[in-house]
Parts: C-alpha cells; structure tokens; sequence
C-alpha cells in the first residue's frame, strides 16, 4: 500500500484543524475514529431495520408508492406464519441445509484429518482445495446448470461413467426427485472446503504431549480419537456448523441460479420466496413482515455463534 | 521402535493420505477446470457427447464474450468486404457480422470500480474504528462490536426491500455511488474484526515508546501502528474486494443497467437456442481468475478471513 | 443442574444465556420441522423470546 489512510486524510484536513487533531485527548480520538463507521452501519443497516419493522405492520406496496398505506397491526405475520406454503419453502431450505451441512462435515473433518497428517505438499494441496469457497456463487452456480446438463454436460457424463446410468437418462436438475440433491451436491463442492480448513486448524491446536500421555498410557488409537481429537475439534466444529447454518439459511445467489426454485416448488428456498414476494409481486409489507421473521431467526442464531466464537479464542 | 515418535505418522499412512487427498483435489478442481477450457472451445465442441478433453483450442468464446454479432445471408455475405481483423474472420464463419462490442467490458469495469472504491472505504473506515476498539476504553464496547458483527449476518433479501426505496427516494437507484456505499456498509464489520485482531497482535509498547519520545497518540498510530499493521491490512482489504466483486443479491435487486456488476450480467450471456456457453466460460474465467490467483497470494490468512478473526491458526 | 438452576435465581449470566441459547434453538427447530403447522406458527415468538433475552441477559454479572 503506497499511500495509508491516515496520509490522505492528514492531506484532506487544513494545517489548523490537522494539528488540533493531533492534540486531542484519547478519549475524543476513540469517539473520531470509531463514528463514521456507526453512522455508516446506522445508515446502511440500522435505519432500513427499523423502516422494514414499520413496514411490517402496513399493507404498503412499494410499486404503488401512491397508495394509501394502511395499518394492519400484526396480520402479516399472521398470514406468514400460518401459511403452509411459507412453511413448505422452510421445510426445503432444512433439506438443504442439514444435507450440505451434514456432507460439509464428514467430507471436511476426514480431510482435515488426512491433511494433518503432514505429507509432503499439504500446503500446496490445502491451497488447491479451498479454491471453489472463494469464487462468486452466482457465477458458478450458473456454470453447474451446464455441467449437469443431460447427455452433455460433464457431470452426468461422470455418473454414467462410474455406475453406467446412461448420462441422457436423468437430469439433475430438472427432476422433482433429484434437484433438492443438486444443491445439496454444489453447495458441498463449494464449502466443504471451509469446514476443512477450521477443522484443521482445530487439529493443530492440539498439543502433542496430549498424545505422547496417552501412548505412555497405552490408550488405544481408536480411544484416543474419540475421547481427545473429537473433544479438542468439538468447539471449532460447531464454529463451521453454525457460519455455514447461518449463511446456508439464507442462502439465495447459488440456488437462484441453479434452478430458480423449482421444478415445482421442490428447491423453492425461503430466501427465493422472499425475494418473489418482494421484487415480483411487491407485496413491500407482507414481505418486510417475512424479513423480520428471517432477520429475527438470522440474529439469534448469530448471537450464539458469538458465543461460540468467544469460546474458540479462548483456546 | 526407538527413533519413532509417536506423534509423528507413518510413512504409510501418509503416503495413502496424500494420496486420497491428491484425488479429492483433482475431483474438486474438475469443474473449474472445466471452466476455463469451455472457454477455449467453439460452440459444436462445448456441447459435442461425449465431452470433449482434447479439442482444438479456439477464442471464439472470446471474441462472442465482447462483441455483439448479428446473422447475415448468403447475398449480403458477399457483399463484405474482407474480415479486418481475426476476431471479425471467426465470427465470419458462422456467418455472422460484429455489430459492435457487448456490455461485458462495462459491466466488468463496474465490478472494478464498486469493488475497489467500496473497498477502500471500508478499510479507511475499518482501520480508524479498529483502532480505537484495540487501544481505548471505548464505551459498550462489546455491545459495538457484537453490533457490527451481526449487522453482517443480515440476510440480504430482507435488507433489500428497505434500501430499495431508501435509493429510489435518494436517487442512489443503479448507481456507483449508492453501490460502493453499500458494499461498505456490509464490509465494515468484516473489516473492523478483522484488523482488531491484526492491531491487537502489535505490541502495545512500541507506541508507548514513540508516546514517551513525544509523539502524539496521531503520529503514534500513524507511524508505529499503521506500518505494523501494513499485512493485515492489505489482507483485509483482498478480502473486502472479494466479497464485493462476488456479491450477486443486492447486485441483481438494486441495479439493472449502468451500475450492474458482472455477475448479474454473466448468466444472462445468450446466444442461439440458450446460454453461449464458450462466452459464458470465457466471461467466468477472466472473472474468476483474478480471486483465484488472491486466494493463493493469501492463503496463510483465509482462516483468519473468513471467521471473522477469531480462528488464527 | 442444580447449579444451573441457582444460576437462574441469582441472575447469573451464564445459565440465564444457555436457556435462552436453547429457546433459540428450539425456535429455529420450530420454524424447519415437517411435523406440525403450529408448531411453525408458534417458532417465531418463541425465536424471538430467546433473541430478546440473550441481549438482556448478556448485562448480567458474570
């Protein structure tokens, strides 16, 4: 970095004001550095919060700015919350979270596991696995739809060369059977790598001499595996489970781009449901009662993963 | 036995980790690969069963990716005059004329300029904020610092609807200003976590020092901190620019044309009877390159990146 | 156990943030099961009872 940010912003203030800046005490410099970012979060974030609760409680539609805007009290989140529909696209987001979560897990910590092995080029190789976690999802998500094309795409192509289920007999996404498994298959593909790296780092936070105890003890390795390394990982694993539970309940970029919620409903996640609402039938209250609802879900998850977040630093 | 720790595995059995490890790998990479020799293909070899490993490399991709072209017919073929450059011979072949270049090179400048602008305000931002969390008593701090983070967490769906009609009332509606504004606003909590932790990690004492040798708490922060804090920073920073270049949510709801970013903009690359797949690859591989190659440049940080610092390794 | 209902009594922070950690919990099982529609119904107050008192129970000592 050529030029700091402290430099520009001495240069964008005149002498006198640099130098009274310079003179403050601690406690106005604290109060200086940390409000523009609060004002920006209260503007950005906070302001749109409260205006999506008021929202809420109204009929209003944002594509009839005109309107006249009733107050209904709290009967949308009546009709949300009773709507088997609603329910249903809740129902496929727990499908589709718990299956990537589930295969994240397994594939991730065996990795982890093989990797802290310390082979030769594990580090290159860790470098080669994490790649997909840091592409664009709608980008990839949209180029999957091509390799799961039936007949030519590379991902049927590769199932019919494993088992011999012909590549034109199936498509993955346009089976009502198959397409909540799509997902599930792309999601683990992106982020199993990110379970991998925090189970490894998990693993090496072990000390040695834990092991070198339990040798002298002659506890047998398959003792040791379950009653040291899983404790030791169980709190880094349970970050990953819940980041990845969070992000995967309002997941919207991939799936919006592999099927766009259907066929039928069968991948329709809450998020695409939220967003139909939203931007396509502009039901602004309706929806902005649903956002709450999401948000609500979204902060209480978030707050134990702070919790949990505390406790990992701790170690 | 003797001159074997028990720590330490096997030549065996890491000869069979390393190599199912190599095969996850080489699995996982296929896609990507696959990617970026789509690219190279021409449309016949793209869609041809079964796929094709081996083909004749061609930049037909390319060269649909930045133009537009429009089918001519036989009598006006030839009326042309010979192709001036190569990118006008391929297009010839399929008889078709260039008819100007395609919304590529915008929508991609775009995600330049909202990454790069956006970013550089969060870390301006971040890095004051940061400080100050690190070295003050700063009132409620945790609750701040709990505050920010979920701000974060916020599904993007939900916070659309209102930043929706904040933007149309504000005129920020598809434009880079109200687009790099917002990017900030949710790389602000990435980047005040994690450049807390960067400047946690610097000892306190080397500012005590420069405040005993009358610097000012300003100058001390400018010249101690801020250079030892130089690599967290600029991993910070990679981060941001990740985040707002892949963003594709508040991307596809807020904008529509001027400000539109590539990823909206990719999927929608058509061509006969569907997506073009060669452009769509080309389009994808040179907008993926570029986070692959800073994955690389930072992988002794990701950890640290992607769990809000809180995993250091 | 015992000890976490003292917790509770004494306005302890720890047993106050696990009971409300655990209404999260079950809100959000709430909200995804495929058993019974009102136990959809009834996820939110109750995510949103947890949510709420993690907040203030976070002011409590230690």
């Amino acid at each position: 970095m050529s030029e700091s940010p402290i430099d520009s912003l001495a240069r964008a203030t005149p002498p006198a004001l640099a130098g009274r800046i310079r003179g403050l005490s601690d406690r106005s410099i604290a109060w200086l550095f940390v409000s523009p970012t609060i004002l920006l979060l209260l503007a950005i974030n906070i302001f749109p919060l409260i205006w999506t609760i008021r929202l809420s409680f109204t009929n209003f539609a944002a594509n009839k700015p005109n309107a006249e805007v009733k107050w209904v009290g709290l009967r949308n989140y009546e009709r949300i919350l009773t709507d088997p529909d609603i329910w249903q696209t809740m129902q496929a987001t727990a499908h589709f979270l718990f299956w990537s979560l589930f295969f994240q897990v397994v594939i991730g910590f065996t990795l982890a596991w093989l990797i802290n092995r310390k082979f030769r080029g594990n580090d290159f190789v860790t470098t080669l696995i994490v790649l997909p976690m840091m592409l664009s999802p709608a980008v990839v998500g949209n180029f999957w739809t091509f390799l799961y094309q039936p007949q030519i795409g590379l991902f049927n192509y590769a199932v019919e060369f494993l088992t011999g289920i012909p590549a034109s007999s199936f498509s993955m996404l346009g089976s009502v059977a198959l397409a909540p498994w799509a997902i599930v298959i792309v999601d683990t593909w992106m982020w199993t790598p990110f379970v991998m790296l925090i189970c490894l780092a998990g693993l090496r936070s072990i000390p040695d001499y834990i092991y070198e105890a339990a040798e002298v003890d002659r506890a047998s390795k398959w003792r040791q595996f379950w009653t040291m390394t899983i404790p030791m990982v169980l709190p880094f694993l349970m970050l990953a489970v819940l980041f990845r539970g969070i992000e995967n309940f309002k997941m919207f970029d991939l799936v919006v781009q592999l099927t766009g919620g259907g066929p039928g409903d069968t991948t329709l996640l809450t998020s695409i449901e939220l967003k139909r609402e939203a931007f396509e039938k502009w039901r602004t209250g309706y929806s902005s009662a649903y956002a709450i609802i999401l948000f609500v879900t979204v902060f209480g998850l978030a707050s134990i993963y702070v919790k949990a977040l505390n406790k990992v630093k701790e170690r | 036995m003797s001159a074997f720790s028990v720590t330490e595995p096997s030549a065996r059995s890491k000869g069979i980790a390393a190599v199912l490890v190599f095969l996850y790998a080489f699995i996982t990479l296929l896609p990507l690969l696959w990617i970026i020799s789509t690219g190279f293909k021409t449309g016949p070899d793209s869609i041809s069963y079964p796929p094709k490993v081996i083909f004749t490399p061609s930049i037909e991709g390319y060269v649909n990716l930045f133009t537009s072209r429009t089918r001519i017919n036989e009598e006006d073929r030839a009326t042309l005059s010979p192709p001036a450059n190569f990118a006008e011979a391929i297009v010839r072949e399929r008889d078709m004329v260039i008819t100007g270049p395609s919304r590529f090179g915008e929508r991609f400048l775009n995600s330049v300029i909202i990454g790069f602008g956006s970013t550089f305000l969060s870390i301006f931002l971040g890095t004051l904020a940061a400080y100050a969390f690190s070295r003050f008593r700063v009132p409620l701090k945790d609750d701040l610092m709990f505050f920010i983070l979920s701000t974060r967490m916020m599904p993007p769906i939900a916070v659309a609807i209102p930043i929706f009609l904040m933007f149309r009332s504000l005129g920020l509606s598809d434009t880079h200003l109200g687009m790099i504004l917002l990017y900030t606003g949710v790389n602000i909590s990435l980047a005040v976590w994690l450049l807390k932790g960067f400047i946690d990690e610097i000892p306190r004492e080397y500012e005590e020092a420069a405040l005993i040798d009358g610097y000012t708490r300003f100058q001390a922060f400018r010249k101690v901190v801020l250079p030892q804090a130089a690599t967290g920073i600029a991993s910070t920073a990679i981060f941001c620019l990740i985040f707002a270049w892949n963003e594709y949510a508040f991307a596809v709801l807020l904008t529509s044309g001027t400000a539109q970013t590539a990823p909206p903009f990719i999927p929608t690359i058509i061509g006969v009877g569907g997506q073009d797949w060669p452009a769509v690859a080309a389009g994808a591989t040179i907008f993926l390159l570029p986070v692959m190659i800073f994955t690389i440049l930072l992988r002794k940080h990701l950890l640290r990146g992607i769990t809000f610092g809180a995993v250091r390794k | 156990m015992s000890k976490f209902f003292n917790g509770l009594m004494r306005l302890r922070r720890g047993a106050w943030e696990m009971l409300a950690t655990i209404l999260i919990a079950i809100g959000v099982f709430m909200l995804m099961q495929p058993f019974a529609l009102v136990l959809f119904t009834w996820s939110f107050p109750v995510t949103l009872l947890g949510t709420v008192m993690f907040i203030i129970v976070s002011k409590f000592p230690e």
